[in-house]
Parts: structure tokens; sequence; C-alpha cells
């Protein structure tokens, strides 16, 4: 258990700067949407099952209140993981381009606030 | 990434490995996943409505005239998400569990979650919507 405590804590620690912390959220989004993904199919499969099993998923899972606060993190994740996802297929096929990848971060993460601004208010929109 | 599977293996440099194919295969799934989910996220979420994703909404997707492609199109979803998910998932069980038997037993409960998700996918997918409850 130390040891796993140590390599999350050396993970957290190393001082890289804006490749580290971009690595960090690609990881901590990963995580996230992966759960994610585990839920929405198990509530597809209560589609197969019937249509009060499914009402009852999409009441909860999907439409509900804390739901819809917990969807605007899922958006921020996706949106985040899908950009710098592309950064690092950029970088790993253009290696040319690491010079300039401290900029690049910088770039990904104003693009990704800019689609997000308005996908939140979308989202939360249909709470008033 | 990876210090207990990919130990420091005899292999000649550039040599084709598990490991690379599934570095390749991030990039790849990634790359497609980034058009596909995009258009899951815009048609769902701007064209449908999240609130209208009803049982009969989705019979009718499935059942109807373009219900093969609805289909296809959910399976790729299903299985380059989950692959591509869990793949990220199994670098992140060996980035942190270094004890060799924490972590197989850690990768196979692993495994046997992707393989109830993909099995459960696949399912609903062939059998369509049911009627049971």
């Amino acid at each position: 258990m130390t040891a796993v405590l140590e390599s999350i804590y050396r993970g957290i620690t190393y001082r890289g700067n804006e490749g580290h912390w971009a690595w960090i959220l690609h990881r901590v989004s990963g995580l996230g949407i992966a759960l994610f993904l585990s839920l929405h199919i198990v509530s597809i499969f209560l589609v197969g099952i019937g249509p009060k099993a499914y009402g009852w998923v999409h009441a909860t899972l999907y439409v509900s209140p804390p739901a819809k606060i917990l969807e605007v993190f899922l958006i921020f994740g996706v949106l985040y993981h899908a950009a710098n996802g592309m950064r690092i297929i950029i970088i790993d096929f253009f290696p040319a381009l690491g010079k300039y990848q401290r900029l690049i971060v910088r770039i990904e993460l104003v693009i990704v606030i800019l689609v997000f601004i308005p996908a939140a208010i979308i989202t939360l929109a249909s709470l008033f | 990434m990876g210090v207990v599977t990919s130990p420091n293996v005899k292999r000649k440099y550039g040599a084709p490995s598990f490991e690379r194919y599934s570095w390749f295969f991030m990039r790849i799934s990634g790359l497609i996943m980034f058009l596909a989910v995009t258009f899951h996220l815009l048609y769902m979420h701007m064209v449908v409505k999240v609130e209208n994703i009803t049982f009969e909404n989705i019979v009718e997707r499935w059942n109807g005239p373009y219900g093969l492609l609805w289909k296809a199109f959910d399976l790729s979803l299903l299985l380059l998400g989950m692959l591509h998910g869990y793949n990220g998932v199994r670098w992140s069980i060996n980035d942190y569990i270094h004890h060799k038997g924490w972590n197989l037993a850690l990768r196979i409960l692993l495994y046997i979650l992707a393989g109830i998700l993909i099995t459960a996918g696949l399912a609903v997918l062939i059998n369509g919507p049911g009627d049971l409850r």
C-alpha cells in the first residue's frame, strides 16, 4: 500500500509544469470517462430488459439535477481528453513540434474552455 | 509505462510487441472516437436532447429505416470505447501497482469486468429492446 501511495505521490509532485499537468488531467479525465462508460453500457443494457427498467435509469442517471451537475464534469473531462489526445497524437507523429509543447498545451486549454463554457450553459439550462 | 508488463526483455529495438500495438491502437481509436463521439454528443445532446432519449426514442432509432446503421455506429462506439478506456485503466494499474500478485489480480478483475460489459452491450444490440419490465 505504501508503495502504491508513493508512486501516486511521485506522479503528482514531479515538477514538469505544463506537460505534467496535462498528463495528470488526461489520466484523471480518462479514468472518470471509463467509469461513466461502464455505467452508460449498463444503462443501455436495461433497454434490453424493458421500458420500466430503462425509464428508471434515464430518470436517475441522466435527467435528475445531481446527474446534470455531474454531466458538466463529464463534458469537461471528455472535451479535455479529446483535445489533449489530439495534442499527444500530433506531437507523437511530428516530434519536431515538441519544441513548442508548452505553448501547444496553453492553446489547447483555451480551446477546451471556449467550447466548455457554452456546453456547460446548455447542459445546466435544463435545470432552470 | 508499465513496470510489470514491460520488463527489459531482449527484443530488437522497434520489433513488434503487444505494448507497441497497444500504443498504436490508442492513437487510432482515439482519432476515430474524436469524430464519432463528437457526432454522438452533438446528436444526442443538441438534436435529440437528453430529456427526450426515452425508451420509445431508442426503439424508434434502432428499429427505424436507418436502424442497422445506428446499431453499427453504437457497436463501433462500444468496442472502441471499451478497448481504449479499459486499456487506459490497465496502463494506470501498471503505473501504480508494482506488486506482481496484486497487479495480476487487479488486471484479471478488469478483464472480467470488460468482458461482462462488452457482452452486455453486444446482447442488447443483437436482441434489441426488451419488454420484460
